[in-house]
């Protein structure tokens, strides 16, 4: 076990013209559970590959349990990777794949046998001990992977989007699996997806990259709460935080013909802007309470809530998406929209960045 | 093709198996050509020459024609000079796999990574291949081989003393160059093997500890096993026939010290005019190259539509 740091890390690829991944900086404590997350070609997987060694790191360093790992090979870096079509070893059992690492480390054959099938019985491998990757399914693999990455005991487990593979309901299953058994287990992790549900669920910090550059690294309720800029607020939550372009009018919002009100640290923030972003959660506007009106284009019926997506009547320009409890509105129909001023969050126009608390 | 859909007082089944037959044969028709040809050029011989293996018969006496039946057949048991031969066949053909296939994979791993001029290296290795058979042969015997002005004798010379190759090694001399024209083919099977070998597993391998060796022995031969087999299996079918290298280098001499299979029938029936003795060693040969090639073709196809594909 040991803490993970990355000091300004970057990696330039051979012909590129920015760094994939650029200066970046992290902290990941003993034990900890990090996800980067980001859009395709952010740079995560870029970030994760540095650390197990796979990628060159041209600037800067990262240390594992305050080792430096520049020029270090995989081999000699004690950390197991699980990749996104997980490369087991085509020509080995199950089993072998599971002792890969253990034999290339001089273990003897039945401590060897001994950790494979106790890794098994974790993961509900051991029926399929004797089979070759060929004759499992995609879960199964996946599990294998997973089985593949323990039996080592490894000080850190780097995994790139181990879930990405799998349907829907199987992934959303072993999600829960993987976070309880890297709770059990202890080990420090570093998680790539591009999935924000995935980071939200599994993560204890969650870092966002965006074009290889660290937006925001913070516990998902922190993210969730205070996003740091216009894109981790748009990136995080589902659907995406609301955005407006809106006027200031002393210390108030003017949003068409509704007056906002903010508190002092808001307006504190705001003073000598004419105009900010305005962000809101679907689920902070109250539907049907409010005084702006908003035509209602779409109801999206989840079951448990339905989301209404619509115009405001004021400024045709401007659509929101709303939660509202299930089945009281209809498509067409105008209905009132109301903020909660302590829900609210203000961002640069031109920036992005937040502003205020 | 025959279930019948609604019961029907008509017999059905024979119209329909008339039918069909007559639209079998419109298709097969265009191609009885081509099987015609087929069997003129290929069976027809194959029969005549078991025909001929059956006499005794010798152009140089004419006249001398009679069936013998299996004389010829215990000839050919008992004929030391056809079992050299044989040994010679098996000896050069499984020296000269062998040895250019080891060749061809320390090639094509070295060719699988990047290096500056690498595209050239290539090309020069592959050359060898492109070489005309018998202008190959010619090449060792002469600019290589000589005893006066050849190169290994030029190189080895100062260390091993002066060594007229060809006639001390005839076997091991024609082995080298046959080595030579046939580790290019092996290299590229292989390199072709190499270079769809997944990165990831590769990669995997690095992280779990395993040092570049070791990822070759545990990882890469397996999956370049049925490119080794099918290059193993194609080279030995065009090897074990070979006669351009022997005929040019050695002439299968000094005695029959360097003769194989082919050329040994070769100087039995154009040399000694016996095409008794001559045909029955043919079909001899042939029913032995066909016994190894079925065995051999088989392992290729299980390996590579079997259980053991690689995923
Ligand atoms: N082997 C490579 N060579 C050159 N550029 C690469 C290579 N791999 C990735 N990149 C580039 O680096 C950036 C980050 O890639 P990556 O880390 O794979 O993104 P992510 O995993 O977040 O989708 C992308 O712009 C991608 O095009
Ligand atoms: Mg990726």
């Amino acid at each position: 076990m040991a803490d993970v740091c990355y000091d300004e890390a970057t990696c330039i690829y051979a012909g590129a013209d920015r760094p994939a991944v650029d200066a970046l900086n992290l902290d990941i404590k003993d034990g900890e559970f990090v996800v980067l997350v980001g859009p395709s070609g952010s740079g995560k997987s870029t970030a994760l590959r540095m650390l197990a060694g796979l990628e060159e790191i041209d600037a800067g360093s990262i240390r594992i349990g305050g080792r430096d790992m520049v020029g270090v090979p995989s081999r000699d870096r004690d950390i197991a990777m699980v990749f996104q079509n997980y490369a087991l070893y085509p020509n080995k059992t199950v089993a072998e794949n599971m002792g890969f690492s253990l034999k290339m480390h001089g273990v003897s054959k039945e401590e060897r046998q001994r950790r494979v099938r106790e890794a098994a019985r974790l993961l509900d491998l051991e029926p399929l001990l004797g089979r070759k990757p060929k004759h499992l399914s995609g879960g199964q693999r996946q599990r294998v992977a997973m089985g593949r990455a323990i039996v080592r005991e490894p000080q850190v487990f780097c995994m790139d989007e181990p879930l990405s593979n799998l349907d829907a309901k199987l992934r959303v299953q072993t999600r829960t699996q993987i976070a309880a058994l890297q709770r059990r287990l202890g080990v420090t992790t570093v998680y790539v997806t591009h999935d924000q549900v995935e980071a939200m669920t599994m993560g204890d910090r969650v870092a966002v990259l965006r074009d290889g550059r660290l937006q925001q690294f913070a516990t998902p309720g922190e993210l969730y709460d205070r996003p740091v800029n216009l894109f981790v607020a748009g990136f995080i939550g589902s659907p995406a935080m609301n955005q407006l372009n809106v006027d200031v009018d002393a210390g108030a919002l003017r949003v068409g013909e509704t007056v906002v009100p903010l508190s002092a640290a808001q307006a504190t923030a705001v003073a000598g802007l004419s105009r900010v972003t305005l962000g809101v959660r679907p689920e902070h506007l109250s539907v049907g309470g409010g005084e702006l009106k908003l035509q209602v284009d779409l109801v999206e019926e989840l079951g448990s809530d339905s989301y209404v997506y619509g115009h405001l009547v004021a400024e045709p320009d401007t659509s929101l998406v709303a939660r509202a409890g299930r089945g009281r509105f209809r498509m067409g129909e105008t209905v009132g929209i109301g903020f909660d001023p302590g829900q609210l969050h203000l961002f640069h126009p031109d920036s992005g960045e937040r502003l205020g608390p | 093709m025959t279930a019948v859909t609604a019961p029907s007082a008509v017999p059905v089944g024979t119209i329909r198996s008339r039918s069909t037959r007559q639209v079998s044969w419109s298709r097969r028709a265009p191609l009885l050509p081509a099987l015609v040809f087929v069997v003129v050029v290929t069976q027809v011989p194959f029969v005549v020459t078991i025909w001929y293996s059956l006499n005794s018969w010798n152009l140089v006496r004419p006249g001398s024609r009679q069936f013998v039946g299996l004389a010829n057949y215990v000839h050919v048991a008992t004929d030391v000079q056809f079992r050299t031969a044989l040994v010679n066949t098996v000896v050069l053909t499984a020296g000269t796999v062998i040895i250019s296939m080891v060749i061809g994979v320390a090639l094509a791993v070295l060719l699988d990574r990047k290096f500056l001029g690498r595209s050239v290296v290539r090309t020069l290795l592959i050359t060898p291949f492109l070489v005309m058979p018998v202008a190959a042969a010619l090449l060792w015997k002469t600019a290589m081989f000589d005893p006066t002005f050849g190169i290994v004798d030029y190189v080895l010379g100062p260390l091993v003393g002066h060594v007229v190759w060809l006639s001390r090694f005839p076997l091991a001399s024609v082995m080298v160059e046959m080595i030579w024209q046939w580790t290019p083919f092996m290299m590229l099977l292989v390199l072709a093997g190499l270079q769809s070998m997944p990165t990831d597993v590769v990669e995997a391998a690095g992280v779990d500890g395993a040092r570049p060796f070791a990822i070759f022995r545990e990882l890469t031969l397996p999956h370049l096993r049925r490119y080794i087999e099918l290059g193993v299996v194609l080279g030995a079918i065009y090897v074990v026939n070979e006669f351009d290298s022997i005929y040019m280098m050695t002439q299968g001499g000094p005695g029959v010290s360097s003769t194989n299979l082919p050329y040994y029938i070769y100087e039995r029936a154009f040399l000694g005019f016996d095409v008794g003795q001559s045909a029955a060693m043919g079909v001899v040969v042939l029913a032995g190259t066909i016994l190894v090639a079925t065995i051999a073709l088989r392992l290729i196809f299980t390996s590579f539509t079997g259980r053991e594909e690689a995923a």
